[in-house]
């Protein structure tokens, strides 16, 4: 074995696999220390918050030999060091322990929330990035005309607007006052559960189950929420967009391009648009990452049970096995996010391999 | 061409958005729709539970041997015991359990998942279990006390005699409930009597069965067509998690919703005010009080104590805050129940309370740390007892979190919060508030408000509570308790109570029937829609 691999290494293009494998090594040694890291963190302040985790568990009312029970169980009584090490031995098994609040195991609680956030920061992201960077693209292009104005008012209004205060006014305007859109919730309440499953997002499970009222319903009920996110991303994207496409406008190629007397759709989106691809992933990978734990506020104006509200609710209740399960994941969600971008970058830019 | 289609669907998705949704504007005339705050509610099991908004809903997934009406708190009925005797002894109940009355699974309910569902609320031991526990039953003597002699009847013996009131009353409390104990064979896991499985499933006999219940999110209740009352009106009933009252209040006012259970006074006054909602006060037996430490040096003197009483502002704050929260109660009995008094004799006087905070000695005030919850209306009212502390010169640094803790382990200087008992019975609130049998740290009576504030309780209305307890006769036990109402007030207790706690509901008009209920216990049986 050991001749063969010193003999691959010796191989012509060998260096480049073993650079690309040291790489991978790397990147791993940074999540895993990442994932340590953000371990550490989570459980301290779940020691630390004043709460008594005991009474958030059985109630005010248990006596005193429940509560001396429990505070056992949970294993409050051991040096904190053995919780921490009880703490992640069962991360590695995938246990998060059993909420307080639910009664289900923090896991199980996760897979039912997270896909109601997924679906909604991913519909987000979507329109973020569908208007945000055709509108940057088109505000650098037009640089100092009125649809640049008119650009950068709409993005600094999306970036400047608190998204509670504006889905307040959404659901005052658009459902007390005219009836347009749904009360709060992922789906009318007359339609609960008549799909569940397999993906636990609405909209493909109704898709999979013929479920043309429940699709509909649930469309409705995430068009407003997401719409919300989804102008507030655009703000960002739109910004960031702008500035990639004009950095690139100013390189000596675009000239080139013009003076070959290319057209502008072409030296624009074929020339210009093309280098700044890698740049705005990574853009929009950040941004997904962002709605994806920033959903707390939208999710709780239109009762939204996702994980911000999850979390919300879990923290408020000093429910802290769910509370450490929720941040975990969002955690690991974004370095798995980050890892993507990351590859699909190499991918996109070979210069960057 | 990608981005081209990209753009199509999101334009599609923003049209969708904007397009008028269909009539949402009455829920359907056979089900109800409530607005909860489900943040709170600890699964089903009605053993284990002990909480207002999970207690509402195993009030209608299980029945009980006794009822207790809304509008008649006090008066045991028959539920599923449909007639009962006592001893002469006043220590045997005996109980003729109904026949043709089926749990959900089919099974029928028969004597035996009666004695069984008991013995099994107090082998469980856990909160709900003192419901009987304080009686004297026990792990060890529950199943020779509780026990079914045929098919049809159930005899309860207590081990002391007892007030018989307090028995029945005892046994129309939702953790009485009575279980499929058949169907429940093969649930038990490491000997929990079925207690993981019932998290989020029934084994009821009630009128509705539950269909589905997703934590902080929603639950589905469906009718029961085997009811032996016969089907209700009402052929599902679906509870949304709703934790912002004011999403509650625009549903209702939208008629997405039938009934909101968690609103803030603003929007309740809103509501109040629109005409098209009626709001339910439903009186609690339990206080906003504030607790005060006896171990504390000077919160222990007698005129300080009762310096406090001169600085929370009864009056005022009715009229606003607590508007829909509380009715003004400086005693300790509740209104409504044997003993109760309408005395209220304190008001907001700052220069009474200067007065008796010098002949206490400290003619120039002092500070304290005090706790209080950081919600509504318990925030505000701790807010207003700040200011007008500080104007008779004592200063209170106010820290607003979950003290909880704290409070159980005496490790605090002032502290308030509400309480809230189940049993309609003075003996329920007095037992925390009044009864301290060891005033030591090691005792750790920490059920007790008493033991909890080191309060030393005066001996007499200590046996003076024992006492009422185990009178037989009722007009005794009220002369009982109306003495130990005053001599609370004038031993100027510790636990200052200021307004006897009420549950507000904001229920459409439409909507007829649905009663909030002082012991949780609110059906959905009795409710029909009209126009």
């Amino acid at each position: 074995m050991t001749t063969s691999q010193t003999t691959v290494a010796k191989a012509p293009g060998s260096r480049k696999l073993l650079s690309g494998a040291r790489k991978i090594a790397t990147s791993f040694a940074v999540i895993l220390t990442t994932l340590l890291g953000l371990l550490v963190i989570t459980f301290a302040i779940g020691r630390l918050v004043p709460a008594d985790p005991v009474i958030a568990a059985i109630g005010d009312q248990a006596d005193q030999a429940t509560y001396e029970r429990v505070y056992k169980e949970m294993g409050l009584d051991q040096p904190i060091l053995v919780q921490f090490g009880t703490y992640l031995s069962n991360i590695v098994h995938l246990d998060f322990g059993q909420s307080h609040i639910t009664k289900n195991a923090v896991s199980s609680d996760l897979a039912r929330v997270f896909p109601a956030t997924i679906e909604l920061a991913t519909l987000a992201t979507l329109i973020g990035a569908g208007f945000g960077v055709p509108l940057g693209v088109i505000s650098a292009v037009r640089k100092g005309t009125w649809v640049d104005h008119l650009g950068r008012v709409v993005g600094l209004l999306g970036y400047s607007t608190p998204i509670f205060w504006l889905g307040t006014i959404v659901i005052l305007v658009f459902y007390a006052k005219f009836g347009l859109i749904p009360g709060g919730g992922r789906i009318d309440i007359y339609n609960e559960g008549l799909v569940e499953g397999p993906t636990g997002s609405l909209i493909v499970d109704s898709i999979i189950a013929r479920e043309w009222d429940v699709l509909w319903s649930a469309l409705h009920h995430l068009a407003a929420p997401a719409l919300i996110l989804g102008y507030a991303a655009m703000a960002y994207l739109s910004r960031m967009s702008r500035s990639f496409m004009l950095e690139q406008l100013r390189q000596e190629y675009i000239l080139t391009a013009r003076a070959k007397g290319l057209s502008q759709r072409s030296v624009v989106w074929r020339h210009a648009f093309r280098n700044i691809r890698v740049q705005l992933l990574t853009v929009v990978a950040l941004a997904y990452c962002g709605l994806l734990d920033g959903t707390v506020l939208i999710e709780t104006v239109f009762a939204w049970p996702g994980l911000g509200q999850y979390l919300t609710s879990a923290l408020f209740f000093a429910d802290m096995n769910s509370v450490l399960g929720s941040v975990l994941l969002i955690g690991m969600i974004s370095i798995a996010i980050n890892l993507l971008s990351d590859i699909v970058y190499r991918f996109i830019d070979p210069r960057t391999r | 061409m990608l981005r081209r289609q990209f753009m199509t669907i999101a334009s599609a998705l923003a049209i969708a958005a904007a397009m008028p949704v269909a009539a949402t504007a009455e829920t359907p005339k056979d089900q109800l729709v409530i607005a909860v705050n489900m943040s709170s509610m600890r699964g089903l099991d009605p053993h284990e539970l002990n909480q207002l908004e999970s207690a509402e809903v195993v009030a209608n997934l299980y029945e009980r041997m006794i009822t207790l009406a809304a509008d008649k708190i006090t008066e045991p009925q028959p539920g599923l015991a449909e007639s009962w005797t006592i001893s002469e002894d006043g220590k045997t109940f005996t109980f003729k359990i109904r026949q043709g009355v089926t749990f959900h699974s089919g099974n029928p309910l028969t004597a035996k998942d009666v004695a069984w569902s008991l013995q099994r609320l107090v082998k469980l031991g856990l909160a709900p279990s003192t419901d009987l526990r304080q009686w004297g039953f026990s792990a060890e003597n529950v199943d020779s006390l509780i026990r079914a002699t045929d098919d049809q009847t159930v005899v309860v013996e207590t081990p002391e005699v007892w007030n018989s009131n307090l028995i029945l009353l005892s046994l129309a409390s939702f953790s009485t409930s009575i279980l499929d104990s058949a169907f429940l064979a093969d649930k038990n896991k490491d000997g929990d009597f079925g207690r993981e499985f019932l998290q989020t499933a029934d084994a009821g006999s009630g009128p509705y069965s539950l269909r589905t219940w997703r934590a902080n999110e929603m639950l589905i209740a469906e009718a029961f067509a085997g009811y032996w009352q016969g089907e209700p009106a009402m052929r599902r009933v679906l509870m949304r998690h709703l934790p912002e009252s004011s999403a509650q209040r625009l549903q209702l006012e939208a008629g997405d919703m039938d009934v909101a259970t968690r609103l803030s006074s603003t929007d309740l006054a809103a509501l109040d005010a629109s005409g098209d909602v009626t709001i339910q006060k439903t009186p609690g037996f339990g206080f906003y009080y504030v607790a005060l430490n006896q171990k504390d040096e000077i919160l222990s003197n007698p005129k300080v104590r009762e310096a406090f009483r001169y600085l929370i502002d009864y009056d005022g704050l009715s009229a606003t805050v607590m508007k829909y929260y509380g009715i003004k109660q400086q005693s300790i009995i509740p209104a409504g129940l044997p003993g109760a008094i309408e005395d209220n004799p304190y008001k907001l006087d700052i220069e009474k309370a200067k007065q008796l905070l010098t002949e206490a000695g400290y003619p120039d005030g002092f500070s304290k740390v005090y706790y209080a919850t950081p919600v509504t209306p318990e925030y505000e009212v701790a807010q207003a007892l700040q200011a007008n502390a500080a104007k008779a010169g004592i200063k209170l640094d106010l820290q607003g979190g979950d003290y909880i803790g704290k409070f159980r382990e005496r490790a605090f200087e002032i502290f308030s919060a509400r309480s809230g008992e189940r049993l309609p019975d003075p003996h329920a609130v007095l037992a925390s508030y009044a009864t301290n049998a060891n005033n030591a740290d090691e005792a750790k009576l920490t059920g007790l408000l008493a033991w909890r504030s080191a309060w030393d309780v005066p001996k007499d209305i200590q046996d003076m509570v024992q006492a009422a307890a185990h009178e037989t006769d009722q007009a005794k036990r009220t002369e009982i308790y109306t003495k130990i109402n005053r001599a609370y007030l004038e031993a100027s207790s510790p636990l200052i109570t200021s307004f006897q706690r009420t549950d507000a509901k904001a229920v459409r008009n439409a909507v007829k029937g649905y009663q909030g209920h002082s012991t949780w216990l609110t059906r959905w049986d009795t409710v029909t829609k009209g126009e």
